[in-house]
């Protein structure tokens, strides 16, 4: 059970530039993530998590302002490599993308065969027959019958593209596949088919997930580890076994404490207030507003404190 | 499920069946008499137009008096008959012209006259004017001014076309750069029509610079050799064609490079990006491909002003184009030449719009013949 | 209110905006002027008056400015009569009856080219006996020259370079060369001269009078045509008619466009497939073609050719993409809310869909007033310009038609196409600017 770890992400920034400033979308973001695991990032809506799964992808916006850190990838800074070398060696060929609302994310006018062939074409050399076949068995692993082959996207359900796009996402075995909000928009039924089927993948393949949600509750299924995101921040991480029962972070228990359970006799939590704009942040603990535990050490920038194997980012661990 | 596509692993083919063809047969089916309707409504109201609900009649009935009168005072023969000779002589002329204009019948029964030959093409004769032949025949009028207006509209907007829709392509790679500022800068450039830029480019290059023509197709006299011939002809549609293209060049490339940029922000772009495919497929593959449509159209529209040709460009380059033909004739109230030069232009018209459905379904797999249209 | 001023507040962020705006402002300030300052009447009468009101300037001259680019003075025009200029009568009675009349013009040339032509135009009072004139010129070098005479009559015009007496005397070359030029016949003599009319009456009551004109090569802010007309006038009042015509157009098109789309969109049935018919059908006619017919066989006038451009414009494209937004509104929650609070179908259109589009309607409008502008002169310069009204478009036609560029009038054609460019440079630059603001899809960028 060596646990060797895949990736390590150290510092990772992303800023973009609009007419109202610079959002500071990713700020200094360290996580890592061992081989054949899966690691969930919470967080509410605007707190970076795309922006997070974009910056690991290097799938930069034209305003970018600012991009740095350290993404190692088997030990390797990917961060460092040229563009056609990362488009040829990382992209597809080490780390995937299951993309938010997969509907849009396939080409309206190509067959989704061939859409889910032309990775291993790329990045594999295989020839146009031979990827085919390649994306029949990919078909095959997550549930989609073989005659879809050559289908268009406008003939496919919801349920079906979002399978289509992480057979997409395996077609090249990646040891990575980052998943946005994978069945935000898709039926309860359905989430919980794409999580099984992703759990087999998980089994069978040895693949390693970063899960990108704010749905706990399917979430927590699939994970190994957590990592709790908030104003462009990485605010607590740890193995998800010890985060669920007891969460860290004042915001991350806000956040369990906001999901309804089926058996409790209390009324679920909200957290007030807002998240912070990512383009005024401000200084010191980002979320000392809304904390119903701050005191008066909040106004400077909390340290990570590792406590028992988990890492949180709190002044009241220090 | 769409109905009448048979599965297999390796199909890219959909094999109709029945019901498809059917479905099809009855859209193309309606689709032309629709078409038909409207060429007939379309060329109906421009004759009426052309006549002005009889207006007309009497501005060219007017004429023939004048002209038979005028006549009779010159000539000296008149001279040595009696007064009613002379005045039944008149009437009979008058008479005569009116025939020959064809202003003896009504107005509203010449009218569909003109409609229903119009539209089984059989043009018939000028009231006035000639080809350069020698012929009345209207057809032959038009045929004879037809190449010189499709050479010019041809090669201009063509060229225009393809230019702008490969440069509007390698901008939309380069947002935000010098070359995309310059562009906007300069797409307001497009508020003048052709024949202005014509204007300026006659008194740069023909009035201070001498190095070409004013105006006209070829030199006069033209040159015999079919080498020098040539060369005539290009050196005289450099400035016409200049002045085509420069007034629309900015504006269509901006245009398009809106459109590519749109495009390619789709979500799907971002993925064919995020799988590592390179530049060029993306391009072709995933902005190319989903574009086609409408490129195909706006390339189909832009046929459809090619054999309209530019009036006014062709008026001020003395161009000899059918543009300034129609123009003419407008201006010598000859109502088969308008005619005849109206129902050919709608007729291409409804053809282009006709074959831009089929292409369509060809083309986005979304579309299918005779299905939803929104 | 707030969303207007925050709207401006983003239109001034650009550059492009801003300079449109201002040029579009400083052409409605000329407009007012140019109405103000040259009245409707006096504006027909400067341009179609007649011989009586062009006489006094010069045809084809070039603007006085021209002078700033070239070290050489050009001749300007001037007009000396009893009432301007110096004019010296001297009424001297013979004692036989007869009565001698002097008249010297004096002024002072100082150009470096000759003059195009210089007149005399005579306006005597007599009975029955002509009075008799003599003209003789003087040169600031010393000398004199006797020009001609002759008997006048009531109303004579003496036009100095079609005396035939005068040229063979001057030994066949042009008097203008001629009597400015000194013993050397190349260089033109600058200082005083003056032109003494020498006349006598034989009756009591007779009297002779005369205004002398001299025809520059120059004349005015914008020179003149081939009617001696003053260009300025046309110039200033195209502005008016440019701007007038321009945003009558636009407006009219895009607001009927908008509403009947509106309707098309709100009610459907078989007014929507009328729409869509009646705009196939205004694809089949061609738009031009029937502007000119119109304009051939029916009337020239700006308002007619407005009223035709509007209709044939309405039923565009561009109906199709208003009628596509306006369906998306319709599915809306708040037209579901009026609807069930009983609001008739009028009101919603009027109340609801519309105001959701004006936004979208102002980029187009503002983009659309350049063609329409150069609609106008279009049409001018094919010859259907409206009859009465001085227009930029007329004036290219005027100057085509006299072959300007042939002969080297250049600034007859420059000034009309400068002017017409600038106004279409500014309503296109603020319609652009507009449309990266309005325009939904294009915010982003």
């Amino acid at each position: 059970m060596a646990n060797e770890i895949l990736l390590d992400v150290r510092n990772l920034v992303l800023h973009f530039a609009t007419t109202r400033g610079p959002v500071q979308a990713v700020d200094g973001v360290d996580f890592q993530l061992d081989y054949n695991k899966a690691v969930v990032i919470l967080g509410e809506s605007g707190c970076g998590k795309s922006s997070l799964a974009k910056a690991i992808l290097r799938l930069l916006p034209r305003n970018v302002q600012t991009y740095s850190g350290e993404i190692r990838l088997a030990g390797k800074d990917v961060m460092v490599l040229g563009e056609d070398e990362f488009r040829q060696n990382v992209r597809w060929a080490a780390i995937s993308l299951v993309p938010q609302a997969a509907m849009n994310a396939l080409n309206p006018v190509l067959r989704v065969g061939e859409q889910v062939a032309e990775p291993a074409m790329i990045h594999l050399g295989m020839k146009k027959e031979d990827a085919l076949q390649l994306a029949l068995k990919m078909f095959q692993h997550v549930g989609v019958p073989a005659d879809f082959i050559s289908r268009y996207p406008f003939e496919l359900s919801g349920g079906m593209r979002q399978r289509v796009a992480i057979a997409m996402a395996l077609v090249t075995s990646p040891s990575l596949i980052v998943l946005d909000e994978p069945t935000s928009a898709l039926d309860l039924l359905t989430q919980a088919n794409i999580f099984n089927v992703l759990k087999r993948i998980k089994k069978e393949l040895g693949t390693s997930f970063i899960l990108i949600t704010h749905d706990i509750a399917t979430s927590s299924e699939l994970a190994d580890n957590v990592a709790v995101m908030y104003a462009g921040q990485i605010v607590e991480t740890g193995e998800a076994s010890k985060f669920f029962p007891a969460p860290l972070h004042p915001y991350s228990q806000k956040l369990m404490a906001s999901v309804p359970r089926l058996r409790a006799n209390q009324d679920p939590d909200f957290i007030t207030g807002q998240p912070p704009s990512l383009v005024n942040l401000p200084g010191g603990c980002r979320f000392a507003e809304r904390c119903p535990l701050r005191f008066e050490k909040c106004t400077q920038d909390p340290p990570v404190i590792e406590k028992e194997g988990r890492k949180v980012r709190c002044w009241k661990y220090a | 499920m769409t109905a009448g596509t048979e599965p297999g692993p390796d199909t890219g083919k959909k094999k109709l069946s029945n019901g498809t063809f059917a479905r099809v047969a009855r859209y193309t089916g309606v689709r032309l008499l629709t078409l038909f309707a409207t060429v007939v409504v379309g060329v109906y109201l421009t004759i009426l137009i052309a006549n002005m609900g009889g207006y007309v009649d009497q501005i060219m009935k007017n004429d023939i008096i004048e002209n038979v009168t005028q006549a009779m005072a010159n000539d000296p023969a008149a001279r040595k008959m009696t007064p009613e000779v002379r005045k039944q002589l008149i009437e009979e002329r008058i008479a005569l012209g009116e025939k020959k204009l064809g202003l003896d019948t009504p107005v509203v029964v010449r009218d569909f006259r003109y409609l229903s030959n119009a539209l089984r093409l059989e043009l018939g004769h000028a009231l006035l004017m000639t080809s350069d032949s020698g012929s009345r025949q209207v057809r032959l009028i038009i045929l004879e001014r037809l190449p010189a207006t499709l050479l010019l509209m041809g090669t201009s907007e063509i060229s225009l076309f393809f230019v702008s829709v490969f440069l509007a392509l390698t901008l939309s790679r380069k947002y935000g750069s010098i070359w995309d500022k310059l562009t906007i800068g300069l797409s307001p450039t497009s508020a003048a029509p052709p024949w202005f830029y014509g204007i300026f480019l006659i008194l740069i290059f023909a009035a201070i610079f001498k190095i070409l023509p004013f105006g006209g197709m070829v030199d006069t006299p033209p040159p015999t050799n079919v080498i020098d011939y040539i060369l005539s002809i290009l050196r005289h549609l450099v400035l016409p064609a200049s002045s085509l293209i420069l007034s629309a060049i900015f504006l269509s490339i901006y245009n398009w490079r809106t459109f590519f940029l749109i495009y390619s922000s789709e979500d799907y772009v971002d993925m064919a990006k995020a799988k590592g495919l390179p530049a060029r497929d993306i391009e072709r593959r995933y902005i190319l491909r989903p574009t086609l449509p409408t490129i195909i159209t706006q390339f189909a529209l832009l046929l459809i002003t090619v054999w309209t040709g530019a009036t006014i460009t062709e008026t001020v380059f003395l161009w000899p184009g059918l543009g300034r033909t129609l123009f003419r004739a407008i201006g010598l109230y000859d109502i088969p030449v308008i005619v005849g030069s109206t129902i050919i232009y709608a007729y291409l018209l409804a053809l282009t719009v006709f074959l831009l459905d089929f292409v369509y379904a060809l083309v986005d797999p979304r579309v299918k013949v005779g299905g939803n249209q929104s | 209110m707030n969303t207007f001023k925050k709207n401006v507040r983003e239109i001034l962020r650009y550059p492009s905006a801003i300079i449109g705006s201002v040029v579009i402002l400083i052409l409605i300030g000329v407009a007012i002027y140019a109405v103000i300052a040259i009245p409707y009447q006096k504006a027909i009468t400067l341009w179609r008056g007649g011989e009586d009101v062009w006489y006094r300037n010069p045809k084809y001259a070039a603007p006085e400015w021209i002078d700033w680019l070239s070290t050489k003075k050009q001749p300007r025009s001037f007009y000396i009569n009893s009432t301007t200029g110096k004019m010296d009568k001297v009424v001297t009675p013979n004692g036989d009856g007869t009565t001698g009349i002097n008249i010297t013009y004096t002024f002072n040339y100082t150009a470096d080219y000759f003059p195009q032509e210089m007149s005399l135009y005579f306006t005597d009072k007599f009975d029955q006996k002509q009075p008799f004139v003599t003209i003789d010129w003087l040169t600031p070098d010393g000398r004199k020259l006797r020009i001609d005479n002759f008997a006048v009559d009531t109303q004579q015009t003496f036009r100095f370079s079609q005396d035939m007496n005068l040229v063979n005397s001057l030994g066949g070359t042009n008097p203008m060369e001629a009597l400015f030029t000194g013993i050397d016949s190349k260089n033109v003599v600058k200082g005083t001269y003056k032109v003494v009319v020498t006349g006598i009456t034989f009756e009591p009551n007779s009297d002779i009078s005369a205004e002398f004109v001299l025809h520059g090569t120059v004349f005015g802010l914008a020179g003149t045509d081939h009617m001696r007309r003053d260009l300025m006038v046309a110039l200033l009042w195209g502005v008016p008619i440019a701007l007038i015509f321009g945003l009558a157009a636009a407006l009219g098109t895009s607001v009927l466009t908008m509403i009947i789309a509106a309707f098309g969109a709100w009610y459907g049935g078989w007014l929507d497939e009328l729409i869509q018919r009646i705009t196939e059908v205004n694809l089949v006619l061609p738009f031009l073609s029937i502007l000119i017919m119109i304009g051939t066989f029916y009337s020239r006038s700006i308002w007619v050719i407005l009223g035709a451009t509007i209709a044939l414009s309405i039923f565009t494209g561009a109906i199709k993409g208003y009628r596509a937004i306006f369906l998306q509104v319709r599915e809306s929650m708040y037209i579901e809310a009026a609807r069930a609070y009983g609001a008739s179908d009028m009101r919603i259109v009027f109340q609801y869909l519309i105001p959701r589009m004006i936004p979208l309607l102002i980029p187009g409008l503002v983009s659309s007033v350049p063609s329409f502008v150069f609609l106008e002169a279009s049409l001018a310069v094919l010859g259907l310009g409206d009859p009465v009204l001085p227009t930029w478009g007329k004036i290219i036609d005027d100057a085509w038609a006299n072959g300007a560029l042939y002969k080297g009038y250049y600034y007859w054609i420059l000034e009309p196409a400068v002017l017409l460019m600038l106004t279409g440079l500014a309503f296109a630059l603020l319609g652009f600017a507009l449309d990266r603001i309005f325009n939904p899809r294009l915010r982003g960028m």
